[in-house]
């Protein structure tokens, strides 16, 4: 691997950090590598909003190739929304070019004087004055600082208002609509007086063996092009899966409450390629491309939405305008804040607006009827403002509902806004939601797709009845730690790539001989490890719930009156890890087994 | 009446199904679209089989089996090996699992297939309740 740039913003000391090489074979890059290179610094202590607080930018051994969907990087270190772990990945171009310039990672620590920007031209880094791009929204600041810098082709990653005043949701933002939105890294980066990195490389990216790397990425690039889910993803956008994900009632509606939503149709993917799609978006080298492009009636191209943010601000807000939701999500991401704690938090203003525990009194006058676009909006401009009610809803569902006495309406798992793939229709996400390592979060596995039938037992990871309970718990952890694998490459998810095919792309990028086992040991390895940080910042079995409301039946649509049998599927996953089951902490022998030893002197004494 | 898959018997009992089940009239009210399904050797099958079927708002307008796709430009062409589609036929292969899985490709358009899942689902399982023996 390339090394890491490591950069304190106090002192503006710059030096390379080289990556040991077993940590690459037992971790293999991106989130995984991450928690073994923080872990000594990821303390219960340990202030996320401090200058000692990191925040590290890494890519993985395939970012930046021409691999399959590997254009993503990951951002991780201790998030000022859950307590725990933080990571978040991003596509775009920005992980791709940072490897360019000859580095794999940035290592951030300390806290400016005043607001900066870091520049990183190839190995050559400069801090510039960010004074006037401060308060200025992501889009905005990467036009101001991509003119600043003057170079063709550079990549800014940005945060906006939202991270620079603290927002517990605020992530960072790059090439016009990725994010790394999940758990508030960008309020750390905000806390730095970080504004935002720029990078421009010209260097190759190493390959060990790139005679036989190019025609093993050739062929997964042909194969994951003809696949049905990437024609899905090109044609429709992920929010393709809206019109199934209502008919199986995994799309919550109404703050998860309702399984039925008359007029969900109006805001599929379909129902957006028919009406205002007006092209497609893709990251680095990617053959899939689901990013949207629309163009509503101002005339103007943007960022369409995908089914996290059309959920977050349609069905589970009870509004059906795709127009009204594309611009709800384009103001969360020029203030950068993630989509989905934004939405899955207003969702519960909303909640408790009609069950009566807040009233006009906490909205300033505002009166939150479901299905009003206006209220939303104003919810939105006063959380990233941090101004009334929003001083609240800024701090997400966990800190808004324990303010308002109604900790237990909020729909989050350990301070971290739920996704909306609901356990009650695929009781897989049940183990998914409670057991991540970054709270109530979809991209740590997403049994989903398998719970609909996307299983592969050349993998081990077989296809049981979506309402299926203990019996799934063991293939829910196997499919977690594959995910880990595709977290630590950074690989996109939606790449659906064979494990040949994987092992063939890293053996032949890293000059390794892994083999599937292996990477599924890695994946388990990184599992375990994140956990272990987990419950050194004070998470135990207590943390591993559902929130009340996924354990209470839909009365109506595709899942009604299912919910899943949680505890039984606990215990059964706790066994399949190797937990202790009075404490959820990962055993001796397990760790042992991993190669982890060194870490129970820290989570056993 | 039950019959062999594949077979042309098979496809007319397969029609006359579609043509007679209340369930899937009202699933498939909306359903405009013809469709070819294309088996591809594997098992005892050695050659390619073309089974088209026009569907339009719950019945079934038209069978044919076809020499191959020349003739006809059907909205949906549904390819799989003989031994995948056999496993559908027989209720091992969940068909979204299969299509999720690289075991059952789909060409055509995906805003219409995704809009008619339960269409598609009520579809399979026709064909399933016609079939009583694989080749």
């Amino acid at each position: 691997m390339q090394p890491i740039l490591k950069i304190n913003l106090n002192s503006r000391e710059i030096s390379e950090y080289i990556i040991p090489t077993e940590w690459e074979r037992d971790f293999l890059g991106g989130a995984s590598l991450a928690a073994r290179l923080l872990y000594p610094f990821l303390t219960a202590d340990l202030d996320p909003f401090s200058p000692e607080s990191p925040l590290l930018f890494l890519n993985g051994p395939l970012s930046g190739t021409a691999g399959p969907a590997v254009g993503r990087f990951v951002v991780c270190g201790k998030s000022p929304a859950t307590g725990l772990w933080a990571e978040s990945n991003c596509g775009g171009f920005w992980g791709p070019e940072l490897r360019f310039c000859g580095y794999d990672g940035i290592w951030i620590t300390g806290k400016a004087d005043s607001p900066v920007y870091l520049w990183l031209n190839d190995n050559h880094l400069e801090f510039y004055d960010a004074t006037t791009v401060w308060g200025k929204d992501t889009y905005e600041s990467q036009e101001i600082i991509k003119s600043e810098i003057g170079v063709h082709g550079a990549h800014v990653l940005t945060i906006g208002p939202a991270g620079e005043k603290g927002v517990l949701f605020a992530g960072l933002f790059c090439d016009h609509g990725r994010t790394a939105g999940r758990t508030g890294l960008g309020a750390v980066a905000g806390s730095k007086n970080l504004k935002a990195i720029a990078v421009k490389g010209t260097k190759k990216i190493p390959l060990a063996q790139p005679e036989l790397f190019a025609p093993i990425r050739s062929a997964a690039n042909h194969a994951l092009k003809e696949e049905n889910l990437s024609h899905l993803f090109h044609d429709l956008g992920t929010a393709s899966v809206v019109d199934y994900a209502d008919y199986l009632g995994s799309m919550p509606k109404k703050y998860f409450h309702n399984g039925v939503f008359e007029t969900v149709e109006k805001v599929s993917g379909s129902t957006m390629a028919e009406t205002i799609l007006a092209g497609t978006s893709a990251c680095h080298a990617c053959v899939i491309a689901c990013g949207r492009v629309v163009r509503l009636e101002d005339g103007a191209k943007r960022k369409g939405p995908e089914y996290e943010t059309i959920v977050s601000f349609g069905p589970d807000l009870l509004i059906d305008d795709l127009a009204a939701i594309t611009r709800l999500g384009e103001l969360c991401d020029r203030y950068g804040m993630d989509t989905m704690s934004a939405g899955g938090t207003l969702g519960l203003a909303f909640h408790l607006f009609e069950k009566g525990i807040i009233t006009t009194k906490d909205t300033g006058g505002l009166v939150l009827r479901w299905g009003e676009v206006k209220a939303v909006e104003q919810l939105l401009h006063l959380t990233a403002r941090r101004e009334g009610i929003g001083g609240y809803l800024a701090l997400g569902s966990r800190r808004f509902g324990q303010h308002f006495g109604a900790e237990e309406e909020a729909v989050q798992v350990n301070g971290l806004e739920v996704a909306y793939h609901d356990p009650r229709a695929f009781s897989g996400m049940a183990l998914v939601y409670a057991t991540s390592p970054r709270g109530a979060c979809h991209n740590q596995s997403q049994y989903f797709l398998v719970d609909m039938g996307q299983a592969d037992s050349n993998i081990g990871v077989e296809f049981y009845d979506r309402h299926a309970g203990a019996e799934k718990a063991a293939n829910v952890a196997r499919h977690q730690d594959w995910q880990t694998v595709f977290n630590a490459l950074v690989m996109c998810i939606f790449a659906n790539v064979p494990v040949e095919t994987v092992a063939g792309l890293i053996n032949t990028v890293c000059g390794l001989e892994l083999g599937m086992e292996d990477l599924f040991l890695a994946g388990e390895r990184a599992w375990n490890l994140k956990r272990a940080i987990n419950n050194r910042l004070g998470l135990s079995r207590e943390n591993d719930k559902l929130p009340k409301a996924l354990l209470e039946p839909y009365p109506d649509g595709g899942s009604a009156g299912y919910v899943p049998p949680f505890i039984e599927m606990l215990e059964a996953y706790y066994t399949a890890r190797g937990w202790d089951p009075e404490t959820g902490k990962p055993t001796p022998q397990k760790l042992a087994e991993l190669n982890l030893e060194w870490v129970a002197q820290d989570i056993w004494k | 009446m039950a019959a062999i898959f594949p077979s042309p018997e098979w496809l007319q009992i397969l029609s006359d199904k579609l043509n007679s089940d209340e369930r899937y009239a009202q699933i498939a009210k909306n359903w405009e679209s013809d469709m070819c399904v294309v088996i591809t050797p594997s098992g005892p099958l050695t050659k390619q089989q073309f089974y088209y079927l026009d569907l339009w708002h719950g019945k079934c307008r038209k069978t044919e089996i076809l020499n191959d796709l020349s003739s006809v430009q059907p909205k949906f062409v549904l390819t799989a090996t003989y031994d995948n589609i056999s496993r559908i036929m027989k209720g091992e292969l969940d068909p979204m699992q299969a299509m999720l899985t690289r075991k059952l490709q789909v060409h055509g358009s995906m805003a219409y297939m995704m809009r008619n899942v339960p269409t598609v689902l009520d579809f399979v399982r026709c064909a399933r309740e016609v079939t009583t023996e694989i080749l």
